[in-house]
């Protein structure tokens, strides 16, 4: 047996739509307590994976095992331990908050004596409790998504699976949603897929990156940021003599090049805190004027690019 | 068990509460309540003419118009009943909660019977309301309660059959209105299967035609017998519909 705090392993899952590959031989674990980002562009297969590891559709080939049950020998250990999010919110227009949670809570197996408390807390988390008597379909869209975040949320399962669950809200309420993931985690295993870069950021431990169907990269996000340093930037701003300021610079060690425009330098180089305090050091001997050095946050932003480019 | 009633205390909730099952009773209610002043009005001549007594006048009833009644009932339930339960499932569907309905602990059959039971549920509303019209008869005319009782014993295992093949109806498609459409169509060829056949020459075919023939199984619940093997009929083709409908149900777990 495999290494038992992986609460979610995944083998060589093979998903085909017809002739059509959606998913192919995806192989990973998430551990317990663990908070992993599910990133792809659309189309990559985030849908179709979480749709097979909560149970709802079959893969073609490969096996998902939760908390060491089989998803399809035993569908209802796996089901019950699984709060999903999925796409589109599972919701009916034509009922009443409270009472749609309440029978969610029921058809997750939650034992009746339970159920209020639990409903109960579901709303105060994500924010519900002042519409909890109004009719789902009368609710805005980022309202909606909330109802459909409080619906995984109230059985109070050991792990959440949610898919996209910030799509459609405002950035306040994104940021309540980042709130509420960080107050999940540690008593949930979390796994949520997005093609927001700064939701992983903002929330995950670990991102997997996935494209046409298969792993392209699988890291923490320290170890990702650490795959960039290797070659990023730095933008400087001075105020005068940029040009003896950039030739200086190119004799630093570790700057690999240095381009100018005007008063703006970027630098490129293998970034580490020795290298920029060089360069401010460097700035401060050239009686430069240093306003501004920045190190543009498009970390990821490029990893992922690039590694969901080369298809 | 407790996924049954549960799901179906919901359907049977949601649809109940919905404008369409108030326009469908307030449709069911003006129908009825015009056909069944006609077929009074009728009896009444016809009794006047031939003078009819007491005992004598009770049967009658049950033969004239409790059973023209019956037959409008019937009628309006062919059309109406696929209307109530055409959105059990494929609405699920549609709105996606069907994802959230297959990703709980419930199985198939749960799915299944539970929404069969809400279908069922709604369906005796409906026959509820249409009984009201011969026991309210007993103020104008004597006749024996129970007959009326196993009368209308017939044609609620008859609404049972309506509502699972709805069920069914609604299982294999996102549209609500193909799946009304499925619903009447089957239900349509369920009244008038037998019919062709029960006059034929060959013994067996004849004899087939009259078992699969709902119109023969009510005629003996009308004359006040239940008969084993009508029983064994209803019972048998509904199950049948609704376990067609968890097959369908379960099925969309492999696709
Ligand atoms: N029911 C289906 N029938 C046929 N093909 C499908 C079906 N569902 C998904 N696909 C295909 O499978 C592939 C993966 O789709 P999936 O929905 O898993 O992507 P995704 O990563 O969730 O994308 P997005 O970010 O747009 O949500 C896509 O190419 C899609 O066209
Ligand atoms: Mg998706």
């Amino acid at each position: 047996m495999a290494d038992t705090s992986n609460i979610i392993e995944i083998r060589e899952l093979t998903k085909n739509y017809g002739d059509r590959r959606a998913i192919d031989h995806l192989s990973f674990n998430v551990k317990k307590g663990e908070v992993v980002g599910f990133l792809g562009p659309n189309g990559a297969g985030k849908t179709t994976t979480m749709k097979i590891v909560t149970g709802f559709i079959a893969p073609t080939t490969g096996e998902v095992k939760i908390a060491g049950y089989d998803v399809f020998e035993d569908p209802y250990e796996v089901k019950r331990r699984i709060g999903y999010l999925p796409e589109t919110p599972p919701v009916y227009g034509d009922m009443i908050v409270a009472d749609y949670l309440d029978f969610v809570a029921r058809l997750k197996g939650v034992e009746s004596s339970r159920v209020p408390g639990l409903v109960a807390r579901a709303l105060e988390k994500t924010q519900l409790t002042d519409v909890r008597k109004r009719l789902i379909q009368n609710l805005s869209k980022g309202y909606r998504q909330r109802v459909g975040l409080a619906q995984a949320i109230v059985s109070d399962p050991e792990i959440l699976i949610l898919d996209e669950p910030t799509v459609g809200l405002d950035p306040r309420q994104v940021a309540e949603i980042r709130r509420l993931l960080q107050e999940l985690r540690g008593s949930h295993t979390i796994v949520l897929s997005t093609h927001i870069l700064s939701e992983v950021q903002a929330t995950c431990d670990r991102a997997i990156i996935i494209n046409g169907g298969r792993i392209v990269a699988e890291d923490t996000l320290t170890g990702l940021t650490n795959r960039l340093r290797g070659n990023s930037q730095i933008h400087i701003r001075v105020r005068r003599n940029a040009s003896d300021l950039a030739q200086a610079l190119e004799r630093v060690s570790g700057v690999t090049e240095v381009e100018m425009s005007g008063m703006q330098i970027r630098v490129q180089g293998h970034l580490s805190d020795d290298l920029i305090e060089k360069i401010s050091e460097a700035a401060v001997q050239q009686r430069a004027g240093l306003l501004e050095m920045t190190q543009p946050d498009a970390g990821l932003e490029n990893i992922f690019i690039e590694l969901t480019s080369q298809h | 068990m407790r996924s049954i009633l549960l799901i179906a205390k919901k359907d049977f909730k949601q649809v109940v509460t919905s404008p369409l099952f108030f326009v469908i009773c307030a449709f069911c209610t003006i129908v009825w309540t015009i056909m069944y002043r006609v077929f009074l009005q009728q009896f009444a001549s016809q009794s006047m003419m031939s003078m009819m007594q007491g005992s004598q006048a009770g049967q009658s009833l049950m033969n004239t118009v409790f059973m023209q009644h019956i037959s409008v009932v019937n009628l309006v339930l062919i059309f109406t009943l696929p209307a109530l339960m055409m959105r059990l499932i494929s609405e699920e569907k549609k709105l996606h909660t069907y994802d959230l309905l297959l990703t709980s602990p419930v199985s198939s059959t749960d799915i299944a019977v539970g929404k069969f039971l809400a279908g069922f549920g709604i369906a005796t509303v409906l026959l509820f309301v249409s009984f009201l019209y011969p026991a309210f008869t007993r103020i104008l005319a004597d006749f024996n309660w129970s007959t009326l009782f196993v009368l209308y014993f017939g044609i609620w295992l008859l609404t049972a059959l309506y509502s699972a093949v709805g069920l069914f109806a609604s299982s294999f498609t996102e549209s609500a209105l193909l799946s009304l459409f499925i619903g009447v169509v089957f239900n349509l060829l369920i009244w008038f299967a037998g019919q062709s056949g029960a006059g034929s020459d060959i013994q067996w075919v004849a004899s087939v035609s009259n078992y699969i023939s709902v119109g023969q199984h009510l005629v003996h619940f009308l004359k006040g017998m239940i008969k084993i093997s009508s029983l064994v009929f209803f019972v048998s083709s509904t199950a049948f519909f609704v376990f067609l409908s968890q097959r369908v149900v379960e099925s969309s777990r492999w696709r």
